[in-house]
């Protein structure tokens, strides 16, 4: 008696143990990585790209957790601080994968860090798809564990601009350049494109980022009376244009910020005078055809108080939507993986996204501007969510 | 540019506005490294701080800018009475630490740069903040310019030529000088050091957390965005002279000239190399200053 008794709670401790070990394996979260640049120079950047990736997770969370080939199981984020140094980057990232031998990988910030990690990735053959990261040297990456979720390749962007420039039937431009490495190569690709449009060039200036007046420079823009005044600017110099800009009196029809107004304190530093500035695109809330694109706008609100960046956090979120929905089919193997990331298309809040080799080849090259105090994409014309207005006078 | 442009106010008004606020940010920097050889790299982050301060009285309580100078001035100064108490009180006091306070006052002060914004950036996010005030055009003759600009340049020219009168006529004002000028000698004819250097670490804080608050009007503030501000501080009393006070202030108004005319003159890919040659020329050149004598 004493013995079958023995044996019985030994059998149920055992019963529990397996339950225990089975449903601990089941709700076993799964580690995502990724380094983000908690201090430096892209600090103030960053954290609305680290703001994608916590709403998508805690949203994820919310919900069940992550579909992993069909079984649910929860994501925890795992992150460190890479001081804006790509080279720290590249060994967060090596250690998240040897150290913390996490499940999956979401990308750094910004184009530096990317090119920097990129390396790890082919050396552990681990799949990641990238975000804040643009440039036309992202194509001579070698395909297979990086993918690029942003429409906006310099050459392509370029092109754009002197489109809606033509279709506007404008003839003349001047072109500010803050000196940053994707400003500069957008200008390279810029100059040849407004040339082949027919538009000429009236005046360039190139800046340093560190600039604390523009006066002189816009001055000199203002005595050449462009019909488009073209800003390849970053958010700091952006905020001095539109100060000073307005003081001068600028008052081309056309006059683009390209990086900048998508922050969410421009609109409160600005109202209603960055009605009519036109900038980059990649996304918007308010493009019906993306269907996912205003409920994200509206729980990142809700989250953190103040609008996504447009660029950033958009980006973010999709590099998690595409990653989650590679997962969901084909599991946690890299090899699955990448397979399913290469060929597949992916319901995002920018809409299908379909690679082919690094780029996505679905979304299209966009610019967006501010009309009542909304970004609305008005270029191209099958994509816009409302037509381009010429800007009107300054309000004062 | 026209040579008109290059004289007109518009650019006159740009340069006195920039050099001002120059002057303003150096000032403290210049009285705390004048009077006790304590280089405050913090510097901009205490600007940073006043900044933060204007943000959140006008967007939390919707009090606008004119509100935040004297709050803003206050916690600066209470941060810099704190930073003596706690940790240069007791470091000058040492005998062995004297020798090497100059040094170390870097290493410190770096520290307090990273906590700062650091707490800057839990309280606040790393985010960019923005609000607008004092935000209409205004015209002045030919000149066009935005009435923040104008209160920026009225607050920030009051507060040096208010400091200034303090150096000259106030008891504590000339015992700040004299500490400026001969340390040993001042202590001597009975200048008590404890109470003059709280009264320099509050003042020289006061007028960073004051500075930040005219920058909130035009720059966006950011945890990470002080640093700047200390090296455009430096480079001012480079060329004004360490611990010349008066050279500070018109090393600000020189680098907002240098700065606008520089880029009207020649294009604005030179600022920095303008800037930059200028801070090297003057250290090579006069190393004491453009208005001190003698070797600093």
């Amino acid at each position: 008696m004493r013995t079958s008794r023995a044996v019985m709670l030994a059998a149920a401790a055992l019963a529990l143990l397996a339950v225990a070990a089975g449903t601990g394996r089941a709700e076993d979260p799964v580690k995502i990585g990724f380094s983000a640049s908690k201090t430096g120079l892209f600090a103030n950047a960053s954290v609305t790209q680290t703001n994608g990736y916590d709403l998508w997770a805690e949203q994820v969370n919310a919900a069940g957790g992550l579909s992993v080939a069909g079984v649910k199981r929860p994501v925890q984020l795992i992150s460190y601080d890479d001081q804006s140094n790509p080279s720290m980057a590249a060994e967060i990232y090596e250690k998240l994968i040897t150290s913390d031998k996490v499940d999956l990988l979401f990308s750094p910030f910004g184009t530096p860090n990317h090119f920097s990690v990129v390396p790890i990735l082919e050396r552990y053959k681990f799949p990641m798809v990238g975000s804040s990261a643009a440039s036309v040297r992202l194509r001579e990456l070698k395909p297979g564990n990086i993918w690029f979720p942003t429409s906006a390749f310099p050459d392509r962007m370029a092109d754009v601009i002197a489109q809606l420039l033509q279709a506007q039937n404008y003839k003349t431009a001047a072109i500010l350049t803050v000196q940053l490495p994707f400003s500069l190569e957008l200008k390279k690709f810029l100059l040849p494109a407004l040339d082949k449009a027919g538009i000429k060039v009236l005046t360039t200036a190139d800046y340093p980022a560190d600039i604390k007046d523009m006066t002189p420079t816009l001055t000199a823009i203002k005595e050449a009376a462009p019909d488009a005044v073209i800003g390849l600017t970053f958010p700091a110099d952006s905020v001095l244009y539109m100060q000073q800009a307005r003081e001068i009196g600028i008052t081309a029809p056309f006059q683009m910020l390209s990086v900048g107004p998508t922050y969410a304190f421009f609109q409160n530093r600005f109202g209603a005078n960055a009605n009519g500035i036109v900038m980059m695109g990649q996304w918007s809330p308010h493009q019906k055809d993306w269907p996912k694109a205003k409920p994200f706008f509206d729980a990142y609100v809700a989250k953190f108080h103040e609008r996504p960046e447009y660029f950033d956090s958009a980006l973010a979120y999709m590099s998690a939507e595409i990653t989650a929905q590679a997962v969901g089919r084909a599991g946690l193997d890299h090899d699955k993986l990448r397979q399913d990331i290469s060929i597949q298309t992916f319901d995002t809040i920018n809409g299908p996204v379909r690679f082919q080799g690094v780029e996505n080849v679905t979304t299209p090259t966009m610019l967006m501007q501010i009309q009542d105090g909304e970004a609305q994409i008005v270029w191209p014309k099958e994509t816009a969510s409302a037509p381009f207005k010429p800007k009107g006078a300054w309000a004062n | 540019m026209t040579m008109s442009s290059v004289l007109s106010l518009q650019l006159l008004i740009a340069a006195l506005v920039l050099g001002t606020l120059y002057a303003l940010i150096a000032l403290g920097l210049n009285l705390i490294y004048g009077t006790m050889r304590l280089l405050n790299v913090a510097h901009g982050e205490v600007v940073m701080l006043g900044g933060y301060i204007a943000y959140g009285m006008a967007t939390q309580f919707g009090l606008n800018t004119a509100y935040a100078l004297i709050p803003s001035m206050l916690c600066a100064a209470l941060l810099g009475l704190a930073a003596y108490e706690f940790v240069f009180r007791p470091l000058l006091k040492k005998e062995q630490l004297l020798a090497r306070v100059e040094a170390n006052s870097l290493i410190i002060f770096f520290g307090v740069a990273i906590a700062l914004q650091n707490i800057a950036a839990l309280a606040f996010t790393a985010s960019p903040k923005s609000y607008r005030y004092l935000d209409r055009v205004v015209t002045i003759g030919h000149a066009s310019i935005a009435e923040y600009r104008l209160f920026a340049l009225g607050v920030a020219g009051a507060a040096c030529i208010g400091c200034m009168l303090f150096f000259r006529f106030s008891r504590t004002g000339l015992a700040i000088r004299a500490l400026l000028q001969q340390r040993a000698a001042a202590a001597l004819v009975g200048i008590e050091a404890d109470r003059i250097n709280r009264v320099v670490f509050a003042l020289g804080f006061a007028m960073a957390g004051l500075a930040g608050c005219l920058v909130s009007l035009s720059e966006p503030i950011s945890p990470f965005g002080g640093f700047p501000f200390t090296i455009s501080a430096l480079v001012v009393i480079i060329l004004g002279g360490l611990g010349n006070l008066l050279g500070s202030l018109l090393g600000g108004l020189i680098l907002g000239a240098v700065e606008v005319y520089g880029v009207a003159l020649t294009s604005s890919n030179w600022r920095s190399i303008i800037v930059y040659s200028v801070f090297v020329v003057m250290l090579l050149w006069r190393p004491q200053g453009l208005f001190s004598r003698g070797a600093a």
